[in-house]
């Protein structure tokens, strides 16, 4: 009994961590078919990191302590973020920082201080990239926050396992605001994860740049866990919008083959996401800068009328 | 002959000292008279300023002579008043705003002072630059190696509240050319831009000087290495009307033709990389596609995917044999359905359009007055291209539809480069449809140039108008080559199409424009 349950935090608090590379790269791939590339292969983030985690480091003689902190300190909160969410088993419900607010905080916390190590070496690139980052992570809080708030007002709880537990049998009573959230939470999920139409991630132009430029200045083992932090949240993202606005496969057993099966369910549902951001990132041209607050409002204005309606009924 | 007289007597009643040299007409005026000339020349009779150059004739007469050259259009004719200078000359500049950029040059490597300037400050060379030497002079050794200096550039400074700089460059992002961008931003408004280049500089006219004949022509393949063809086409045009070689008829097809793959390939890239740069994937995987066909098709027709060494003296080094031709022309049919497909779609996303629409508006005023070429001039709605002014190799024997836009901002760009791939695509095929038999007798050296003489060869590259400006000496050897690329007029007004834009649009900007560094800092 006890054993399990080990057996499944242990699995929990490795998954993120030991799976986001993989969603990165089957992004990647996704993207690389839709545009006729053969593309690298879906493990090729893995040996980026084993690549970078072997190699030198060059630290800028301005840098402060801050700079040298900030990537595990990031590395650590994603870490958290992944052991806090519902991935696979209902088995694991954290009472201490599975609160949405906790959550959607210790999101903003990452950002805040990947913005400051940004800031840190005085370079020109990254000050403006973490300018734009804030502006747009002060603009998509609202229509994140709004959104999960929707489904806590559903569930009566704000637990994020509480509410992927309970919102099932509800779901399509609350189908309307459920929908209208989601494209508020989808939105605020490209925004936080630098994707299309806010960033892109593939760029090689520093001045379009916002999270990579950020990073710019890192290198070696620092940038390694830059790197793997950036796909733990884009993977914690993914888990947030397939478990909570898709709430069926996770499971209450202990049998082992029903664990699996949750796993590999979580998985599928993880790809399906994966996918539906290639296929975005293939089809459209990145916004110009000063229209992403338009669509940032969208999805806080969206995420109201959503609330607005679970309040209503 | 007598028909240029007959031409140039139109423009030219009064002047009695004419002297021909080949396509050039050149006159000495006093040098109290130039500035009138020129302004008559290009204001009164709107002739446009095809190059300043300078020469270095202490070895003669004692004196430099500064050469200003107008083309006639429709003609490929051009008229040259010169003077002859010790050491300052009255500046063109507060009249033609387009010569700024010469004058600078000739001070910068002749030391010849044009004097009304209002800021000559030095060009290419950098500030560890020694300031008193002067490498195109014939008595600076071509393999001198000069101390550095210790200058100091100074970049315009703005200031005001929150306001600051962010200097890019000179090694940038991806596999492109060195040069600095000095950007003063308010937000992510760009105040002001300030390009700086001269990271490439080679001494390329210095050494077109001191090389053998082969390696001048190997060197014009290399001013700009995306315009290979373009340049030595342009560079043999001058040479071959400093010696009156005649050019077999099938040879200036088969130029047309491959002039035509070398824009179709560096547009296609251009249409894909101005698509990537907004993050439209699909468009540039596309296109990047579609011009690696037409790179592959230049190996399979001559062995150079970027047509190195097909240009010789007299023609061209390549055959195309008749079912090669039939060949070229299916392929062109490929081509054109599968890019029209490609386009279709990339038209119709509104993502797309939203980004290259009124975003780095270049005004006509600014492109009137800085002389600019190609691409950028026709997009701001001036119908100027070489092929049509100045019709050289088979050019004037083929019709086809000159592409302009007005609107002068990226997407004016972008389409002008999408109906110059049709036009080239229709181009290429009316060339091999009229390709005249192989001819029996192929002129081949040696090659005797006149003596004294000056000569021009303009070719319309895919950027804009490639100018050569070639003089021989007493015993008719190449003594000077001047080359002017199409960037060297366009970089300065890179500043005020960017002016007013968001940082993050810089690069598609940039992009649209797609000037060469190297072929700017020779």
């Amino acid at each position: 009994m006890t054993t399990t349950v080990f057996i499944i935090w242990g699995i929990h608090l490795l998954l993120i961590p030991a799976l986001s590379p993989f969603c990165i790269g089957v992004t990647r791939k996704i993207k690389a078919r839709l545009q006729n590339r053969a593309g690298a292969s879906v493990w090729q983030p893995y040996r980026d990191l084993r690549k970078l985690f072997c190699k030198d480091e060059v630290i800028s003689q301005d840098a402060s302590w801050l700079f040298r902190v900030v990537p595990y300190l990031i590395f650590a909160s994603t870490l958290v973020l992944g052991a806090s969410i519902p991935l696979f088993s209902a088995r694991v419900q954290n009472l201490l920082t599975g609160d949405f607010l906790v959550i959607v905080y210790l999101i903003a916390f990452g950002t805040f201080l990947l913005a400051l190590a940004g800031i840190d070496t005085g370079g020109a690139f990254g000050g403006f990239a973490a300018s734009r980052e804030m502006t747009i992570a002060a603009l998509t809080e609202g229509g994140l926050i709004l959104s999960l708030l929707t489904l806590a007002l559903l569930c009566h709880s704000t637990n994020l396992a509480v509410i992927a537990d309970t919102l099932g049998p509800r779901y399509f009573l609350s189908f309307v605001p459920i929908v209208l959230a989601f494209i508020s939470f989808m939105i605020a999920l490209l925004a936080e994860t630098c994707r299309y139409p806010f960033d892109n991630p593939s760029t090689h132009l520093e001045l379009t740049m916002i999270h990579e430029a950020m990073i710019l200045e890192y290198s070696g083992k620092r940038l390694a866990l830059l790197e793997w932090s950036a796909a733990n949240k884009y993977l914690v993202f993914i888990a947030l919008g397939a478990n909570l606005f898709f709430p069926w496969g996770i499971t209450h057993s202990q049998s082992s083959i029903a664990l699996l099966v949750a796993l590999l369910l979580f998985v599928a549902k993880a790809l399906m996401f994966c996918l539906a951001i290639a296929v975005l990132e293939s089809s459209i041209a990145k916004f110009r800068f000063f229209r992403l607050p338009d669509l940032l409002f969208t999805s806080f204005i969206i995420s109201i009328i959503a609330l607005g309606l679970t309040v209503k009924s | 002959m007598t028909k240029y007289k007959d031409i140039i007597q139109r423009f030219l009643p009064d002047v009695e000292d004419l002297q021909y040299h080949s396509n050039l007409c050149v006159f000495e005026v006093p040098m109290n008279q130039i500035v009138s000339c020129c302004e008559e020349l290009h204001h009164r009779r709107s002739l446009p300023l095809k190059i300043i150059s300078a020469f270095d004739e202490r070895a003669e007469t004692g004196t430099f002579r500064v050469l200003y050259v107008f083309g006639i259009p429709g003609e490929n004719v051009f008229l040259a008043p010169f003077i002859r200078v010790r050491d300052s000359f009255p500046s063109l500049t507060p009249l033609i705003h387009e010569a700024s950029t010469y004058e600078r040059k000739i001070k910068t490597f002749f030391g010849l002072t044009p004097v009304g300037h209002p800021h000559c400050r030095p060009i290419i060379l950098h500030e560890n630059w020694p300031e008193d030497v002067y490498p195109l002079r014939k008595d600076f050794p071509w393999d001198t190696r000069v101390n550095s200096a210790a200058g100091e550039y100074h970049y315009r400074k703005l200031e005001g509240e929150g306001i600051y700089e962010i200097p890019v460059g000179p090694v940038l992002a991806g596999i492109i050319e060195p040069g600095h961008f000095r950007f003063s931003v308010a937000g992510e408004e760009i105040l002001n831009l300030e390009p700086r280049l001269g990271y490439s500089h080679r001494g390329c006219e210095k050494l077109f000087e001191v090389l053998p004949l082969e390696g001048k022509l190997k060197l014009s393949e290399r001013i700009s290495g995306d315009s290979s063809f373009s340049h030595s086409l342009a560079f043999c045009l001058a040479l071959e009307s400093l010696s009156d070689m005649a050019v077999s008829a099938r040879d200036d097809y088969l130029r047309v033709i491959f002039a035509e793959l070398e824009r179709l390939a560096n547009h296609l890239g251009d249409i894909g990389a101005i698509m990537l740069d907004t993050g439209y994937n699909f468009g540039g995987a596309n296109s990047a596609r579609l011009r690696e066909m037409v790179l592959q098709q230049n190996e399979n027709l001559t062995g150079s995917r970027f047509l190195r060494g097909v240009t010789r003296l007299g023609g061209v080094n390549t055959e195309v044999a008749v079912d090669e031709a039939r060949g070229l022309l299916a392929w062109l049919d490929r081509l054109l359905s599968d890019f029209t497909e490609v386009i279709t779609i990339a038209q119709n996303s509104s993502s797309l359009l939203n980004r290259l629409k009124n975003t780095g508006i270049l005004v006509p005023q600014i492109t009137l007055d800085h002389g600019i070429v190609g691409v950028a001039s026709r997009a701001v709605g001036f119908p100027m291209d070489a092929r049509i002014d100045n019709p050289y190799a088979a050019y004037g024997k083929i019709q086809f539809d000159l592409a302009t836009e007005e609107s002068g901002d990226v997407y004016a760009r972008f389409k002008v480069r999408l109906k110059e791939v049709y036009s080239s695509i229709q181009i290429m095929k009316a060339a091999l449809n009229n390709l005249p038999e192989l001819a029996v007798m192929k002129t081949k050296g040696p090659f005797e140039f006149r003596k004294e003489s000056f000569a021009l060869g303009l070719v319309e590259g895919w950027r804009g108008e490639i100018v050569y400006l070639v003089k021989t000496d007493g015993v008719g050897a190449i003594c000077r080559v001047e080359v002017r690329d199409p960037s060297y007029l366009n970089w300065p007004v890179l500043d005020y199409a960017g002016r007013g834009n968001v940082v993050p649009d810089f690069p598609l900007i940039n992009k649209s424009f797609n000037l060469s560094y190297s072929g700017n800092d020779l």
